[in-house]
C-alpha cells in the first residue's frame, strides 16, 4: 500500500514502539502516592503521549499523505557506525594508533570520494595530530601502542 | 635438629629475601604518586576536606597526593572502585562515613564495608539543625515543642535519600517522637537554596553556617559533642536532653583490603601529625571541620558502632529508599 | 549602591584584576576554556578539576579568576565546534546549531562566528555591569523562586522546545517526549530504582548528554553527509566573507539586546535556568520576526540571540555564588571548592569580608570578555580555512575528534559506543524528518521538571492547584499555554483542510 512507505507513517510507527515499549518496561515502576509520586508517574505519561502523536501522525499520514521515504544510503551508515565501534572496541585493548587506523580507514572505505593516496598522507598526520595532542599534549591514560610494545 | 625446628628455620631462610624486601617497600613508601579515590563529584563536602588533606599529606611525605573525583549512585561507585584497587598502597580511598556505614544498610553495595582497613580520620563536619528565622521556634526546645503542637507542619531538607544528613532528621524524629516533613534535595546547596526563602524550614549541614553568622538563620544546637567554638551559646544535642542521638558525618581515608599494615601505620601517624598542627586546625575550622585523632584500630570499633546505631535507626523507623 | 560606592568598588577590584599576574591567570584561563570548548566532548567541569590543584600554588584572586577564564572561555569556544560542524558540545550550544550550521553550509561560517563571538562579548559586559549594580536585588528576585515557578518554566522551556522548530509540530512534540523519555533512563534520585537500564551498568547514571549530541548531531552528520555529494559540498564550501556585512550586524543588535536580557534574568536562577536560555532567546526571536519560517535555514539573528543569551547567562550565574555560596550548577561547585581550598567560606560575607577578591572577580571577568573577543575574532580565520579542507576528509577528523572526545569524559569506550548508536539512530531521524534538537531539548528539561514535580507535590503535602496558586507559576503556565495553542491551531486548520478535501 503506498501509505506504508511513507514518511509520516514510519516516523508514527517509531514513536508508537517506543511509547508502546516505554508502557511495557516500566508497567511494574511504583506509582506512588499523591504526595510522593513514585517512579513510574512520568514514564508512563510521556509514554502514553508518545503513543498518541504516533496515532496522530498515522491519522496524518492517511488523511494528507505524505512524501515517501528516500533511499537509505547503507554504506556510509554502516561504514562510520563501524568505524566508531571499531575505536570504541581497539582504543583501550589495542592503544590509540590502532583504533584510529582502523577507524579512520572504515570512515574513508565508506565515503565514496576517497582517493587513497591523499588518504594515506592525511591519515599519517591525524596520526600525529591525535597522539601528539591528546596522549603527550593532554596527558590522557591511552596507551598509543598496543601493550606490549615497549614505548617510552 | 628436630623435625619442626629445621622446618622453621627453612621457612625464615626462604622467607627472608622477601622479608627485607617488605620492610624496604613500607620504607620506601610512597616512592611515586598516591591515588585518593573520592567517590563523589568534584565541588561537594568531601573535595572541600579531602583537597587540603592531599596538599598536606603531599607536602609531608613528598609525594602527590592525587585526588580521583568518582562520582555516582550516591557513592557506590567509586567506593567499589577502591575496593578493587590494587592494595600496594598507592591507593587510597577519602569517603565519609555514609558509604560504608549507611549505604550497605539500605541497598545493596557491590563492595564489603568491612573488607576496607582505616587509616586515619581527617576531619567532622561540626553543625547542627538550623531554623529560618520566620517560622517562629528560637531555641532547640521550642522547636521540639512546637513540632509535637504542629506535627507534620515542619519540612526538613537534606542533601539526599540515606545521606547522613537524612539520617539526622530521622534521628531526631525518632528520639523526640516528632513528626517533621523529610524533603531531599540534590545535594546541600541545593537544599540551601530552598531553605534561605523558607521554602524548607530546617536543615542541618555546614553550608548554613555562614548564614547564621549573616542574621539569616538560625542555628539550634550542635550535633557534636562539644560546642562550636565560633558560637559558644549554642548548646550541643547532648546538653539539650538527647544523648547518642547523632548521626556523626566523619571523613576518614581508608585501604583496600591486603594493603600492609605497616604502610597503614605510617600514614595513620602522619594523620595524626598532620591533624595536631596549628595550621591544619585552623584551616579545617575555617570550614567547620574537627579533626578527632584515632589509631586504625579506635577507627574500626567506631565504624561498628556507628552502623549499629544506623542499622537500629533503619530498622526501627522502617526507612527505605523510597 | 550609589555612584560613589560603586566607582570605588570597581577602583578595588580594577587594582586587584589588573596586576600582571591576575592578567595573566585570567589570559591562561579564557585559552585553555577556549581549547577545550572547542574539543568537543572535555568540558570546563573535568578540566576545572584537574587544575584545582594547580590553583593551590596561587593566590586565591589568582585561582578563582583563571578558573572562573575557563568557564566562559569554553562557552565561547563550544559555539565554534556547533556552527562549523554541526556538533553541540554543551548543552547551551545545541540550539547555535540549527541556524549556524546552515549558515556555514552557505558559506557564511565566518560572519556566523563573528557575531556569535561579537554578541557574547556585548552580552558579557552589560552581564558584568549588571553584577557590579545591582547583584543583591537581582538575588533577591532569584529567591522569589519556588518548586512550582521552577517547574512551570519549565513546562514554559518546553513549550519553546516545540516552538522552535522548523517542520512538523506533532513531530516536534514526539521528539520532546521522546527526548523526556530517554533522559529518565537511569536511577532514579529520589528511590533508587532503575528504569530502562536493562541491567547494564552504564546506564545506571542515565545517558551523557554528549554521547547523546554527538550521536545524534554530529554523526547523523556525518553519515548524511557521505551519501549525497552535493550535501557534502555544503558542509566544507566556499567561504563568502569573513567578517559580518553591514545587513547582518544590523539585524543582530535586536537580537542581541533581547538575548542578553533574557539570559541575563535567567542566569541568576540556581536552579537551573541557564539550561532555558539560549533556546529561550531563539524561540523569542522567532516570534518576533517578520520572516519565522526562515528559522533554521540560517538567519542570523538565530545566532545573535542565543549566543548572548548564553553567556549572559553563564556569568550572572555567578550571582548566587559569590552573594550567597550557592553554586547554581557544577562549574560554580568547583569555584567554591576552588574558594574554600584557599579557606574562603563562601556566602553573604564575601562580599563585605573579602571585597578585593570579589570585586577582583567581577572586573576580571570583564577583562576575560575582553581577551576572548581578541582570540576569538582572528581565529575565525583559521576555523574557516578548516572548513576548505574537502569533506572526504573532514569527515574522517570529525569522527575522530567525536570518539576521542567523548571517551576522554570519563576514560570510557562505552560511551563511544553509544555515539555509534545515537549515530544511526539520529540518522534515521533525519530520514523521518525529524528535528534533533527538542529531542536534546526535551532529554535535558524532563528530567528536571520531575525533580520540581516531585518536589512540589512533597512540599504541598500531595496539592497539585499550589501549581496555579503561585503567580509566578501561573503565569509561565498561561504563557506555555498561550504559545501552545498559537502553534498548534494553525496546524489544527490545515488538518481539516486536508480531511474535507479527501
Amino acid at each position: 500500500m503506498r501509505m506504508r512507505s511513507s514518511q509520516d507513517f514510519t516516523a508514527g510507527l517509531l514513536l508508537l514502539a517506543f511509547g508502546l515499549a516505554g508502557l511495557w518496561i516500566g508497567a511494574d515502576y511504583p506509582m506512588g502516592t499523591a504526595p510522593r509520586p513514585g517512579t513510574g508517574v512520568l514514564p508512563h505519561i510521556l509514554s502514553w503521549c508518545l503513543v498518541a502523536t504516533g496515532v496522530l501522525l498515522w491519522l496524518k499520514a492517511a488523511l494528507a499523505g505524505s512524501p515517501p521515504l528516500t533511499a537509505w544510503a547503507w554504506r556510509p551508515a554502516i561504514m562510520v557506525t563501524l568505524a566508531t565501534v571499531a575505536f570504541a572496541l581497539l582504543v583501550d585493548r589495542l592503544g590509540l594508533v590502532v583504533a584510529m587506523i582502523v577507524s579512520m580507514t572504515l570512515t574513508a572505505l565508506g565515503t565514496p570520494d576517497t582517493r587513497w593516496r591523499e588518504y594515506l598522507v592525511f591519515a599519517l598526520l591525524m596520526l600525529g595530530l591525535g597522539v601528539g595532542l591528546f596522549i603527550y599534549g593532554l596527558g590522557m591514560p591511552i596507551p598509543a601502542l598496543p601493550t606490549g610494545y615497549a614505548w617510552n | 635438629m628436630r623435625r619442626r625446628e629445621f622446618l622453621a628455620l627453612a621457612g625464615a631462610a626462604l622467607a627472608a629475601p622477601f622479608a627485607g624486601k617488605a620492610s624496604a617497600q613500607v620504607q620506601n613508601w610512597p616512592d611515586k604518586p598516591v591515588k585518593l579515590i573520592l567517590p563523589y563529584a568534584p565541588g561537594g563536602g568531601t573535595d572541600l576536606i579531602g583537597r587540603p588533606w592531599a596538599e598536606k599529606l603531599s607536602h609531608s611525605l613528598g609525594q602527590q597526593f592525587i585526588i580521583e573525583n568518582r562520582g555516582g549512585a550516591g557513592g557506590m561507585i567509586g567506593t567499589e572502585a577502591a575496593a578493587k584497587a590494587a592494595p600496594d598502597g598507592y591507593t587510597f580511598l577519602l569517603t565519609p562515613n555514609a558509604t560504608l556505614s549507611v549505604l550497605p544498610s539500605l541497598r545493596k553495595t557491590p563492595y564489603d564495608p568491612k573488607s576496607f582497613l582505616p587509616v586515619g580520620r581527617v576531619g567532622d563536619f561540626v553543625t547542627g539543625f538550623s531554623m529560618h528565622p520566620a517560622v517562629g521556634p528560637k531555641t532547640f526546645k521550642e522547636m521540639i515543642e512546637y513540632a509535637k503542637v504542629n506535627p507534620g507542619k515542619l519540612s526538613y531538607g537534606s542533601a539526599g535519600l540515606g545521606t547522613a544528613t537524612h539520617l539526622r532528621i530521622e534521628m531526631l524524629k525518632y528520639r523526640a517522637g516528632i513528626d517533621i516533613l523529610h524533603v531531599p534535595y540534590r545535594g546541600s546547596a541545593d537544599a540551601l537554596n530552598d531553605h534561605l526563602p523558607n521554602t524548607v524550614q530546617m536543615m542541618n549541614e555546614i553550608n548554613t553556617i555562614p548564614h547564621v553568622k549573616a542574621g539569616k538563620l538560625l542555628l539550634l544546637n550542635i550535633n557534636n559533642a562539644a560546642r562550636h567554638p565560633d558560637f559558644p551559646d549554642v548548646p550541643t544535642l547532648t546538653e539539650c536532653g538527647y544523648a547518642n542521638s547523632d548521626v556523626p558525618i566523619w571523613y576518614s581515608l581508608f585501604a583496600p583490603a591486603g594493603t600492609a599494615k605497616a604502610i597503614v601505620a605510617k600514614l595513620n601517624a602522619k594523620i595524626i601529625e598532620i591533624a595536631n598542627s596549628e595550621e591544619m586546625r585552623d584551616r579545617m575550622r575555617s570550614i567547620n571541620t574537627v579533626v578527632p585523632t584515632q589509631t586504625p584500630e579506635e577507627m574500626v570499633a567506631y565504624l561498628e558502632e556507628d552502623t549499629a546505631r544506623n542499622v537500629e535507626l533503619i530498622k526501627a523507623t522502617n526507612m527505605k529508599l523510597e | 549602591m550609589e555612584l560613589g560606592g560603586l566607582l570605588a568598588n570597581l577602583g578595588l577590584g580594577f587594582s586587584v584584576a589588573v596586576s600582571l599576574q591576575n592578567l595573566l591567570w585570567c589570559l591562561a584561563g579564557a585559552v585553555i576554556g577556549t581549547c577545550i570548548g572547542v574539543l568537543p566532548g572535555i568540558g570546563p567541569v573535568a578540566t576545572m578539576a584537574l587544575l584545582l590543584p594547580v590553583t593551590y600554588l596561587l593566590p586565591a584572586e589568582g585561582a578563582l579568576i583563571m578558573l572562573a577564564g575557563i568557564y566562559y572561555g569554553a562557552q565561547y569556544g563550544g559555539s565554534t565546534t556547533a556552527i562549523l560542524v554541526n556538533l553541540p558540545g554543551e548543552s547551551s550550544s545545541v540550539v547555535t546549531t540549527l541556524d549556524g550550521y546552515q549558515m556555514a553550509r552557505q558559506g557564511r561560517a565566518g560572519p556566523a562566528l563573528a557575531i556569535a563571538a561579537l554578541g557574547s562579548f556585548f552580552a558579557g559586559c552589560v552581564a558584568t555591569i549588571a553584577i557590579a549594580l545591582a547583584a543583591p536585588p537581582l538575588t533577591r528576585l532569584a529567591q522569589q523562586f519556588t518548586p512550582p515557578d521552577y517547574f512551570s518554566l519549565m513546562t514554559l522551556g518546553l513549550v519553546f522546545a516545540i516552538v522552535l522548530a522548523r517542520g512538523s509540530v506533532l513531530k516536534a512534540f514526539g521528539m520532546v517526549f521522546l527526548g523526556m523519555l530517554l533522559g529518565l533512563i537511569g536511577t532514579d534520585v529520589n528511590t533508587g530504582n532503575l528504569r530502562y537500564t536493562f541491567g547494564i551498568s552504564d546506564l545506571f547514571d542515565g545517558i551523557g548528554f554528549v554521547p547523546l549530541a554527538m550521536g545524534v548531531f554530529g554523526i547523523a552528520e556525518i553519515i548524511a553527509n557521505l551519501t549525497n555529494s552535493e550535501r557534502a559540498e555544503l558542509a566544507s564550501s566556499k567561504v563568502s566573507g569573513l567578517m559580518p556585512t553591514r545587513e547582518d550586524m544590523r539585524r543582530s543588535i535586536a537580537p542581541i539586546l533581547r538575548g542578553t536580557v533574557l539570559g541575563g534574568l535567567l542566569g541568576i536562577l540556581p536552579g537551573g535556568g541557564a539550561i532555558l536560555a539560549s533556546f529561550s532567546a531563539y524561540t523569542l526571536e522567532k516570534k518576533f520576526s517578520r520572516t519565522p519560517e526562515k528559522f533554521g535555514t540560517g538567519m542570523i539573528e538565530g545566532v545573535a540571540a542565543p549566543e548572548s543569551a548564553n553567556n549572559a547567562a553563564a556569568q550572572t550565574s555567578f550571582i548566587p555564588m559569590l552573594t550567597l555560596g550557592i553554586p547554581s550548577n557544577a562549574v560554580m561547585a568547583m569555584m567554591i571548592g576552588g574558594m574554600m581550598i584557599h579557606g574562603i567560606v563562601p556566602g553573604p560575607q564575601v562580599m563585605e569580608q573579602r571585597p578585593g577578591l570579589f570585586w577582583g572577580m567581577i572586573v576580571s571577568m570583564w577583562f576575560g570578555n575582553l581577551m576572548l573577543i581578541v582570540l576569538n575574532l582572528p581565529l575565525i580565520g583559521i576555523w574557516v580555512r578548516l572548513l576548505l579542507v574537502p569533506y572526504r576528509l573532514l569527515a574522517i577528523a570529525i569522527l575522530f575528534f567525536c570518539c576521542i572526545g567523548v571517551y576522554s569524559l570519563n576514560n570510557s569506550a562505552n560511551e563511544v559506543l553509544m555515539i555509534a548508536v545515537f549515530g544511526l539512530f539520529g540518522y534515521l531521524l533525519m530520514k523521518l524528518d525529524f528535528e534533533p534538537a527538542p529531542l536534546l531539548l526535551g532529554f535535558l528539561l524532563g528530567p528536571m521538571m520531575e525533580v520540581y514535580m516531585r518536589r512540589t507535590m512533597l512540599l504541598s503535602r500531595g496539592d497539585p492547584w499550589v501549581f496555579l496558586q503561585r503567580p509566578l507559576s501561573l503565569c509561565f503556565l498561561l504563557l506555555a499555554a498561550l504559545l501552545l495553542v498559537f502553534v498548534v491551531l494553525p496546524n489544527v486548520r490545515k488538518a481539516r483542510q486536508a480531511a474535507f478535501q479527501e
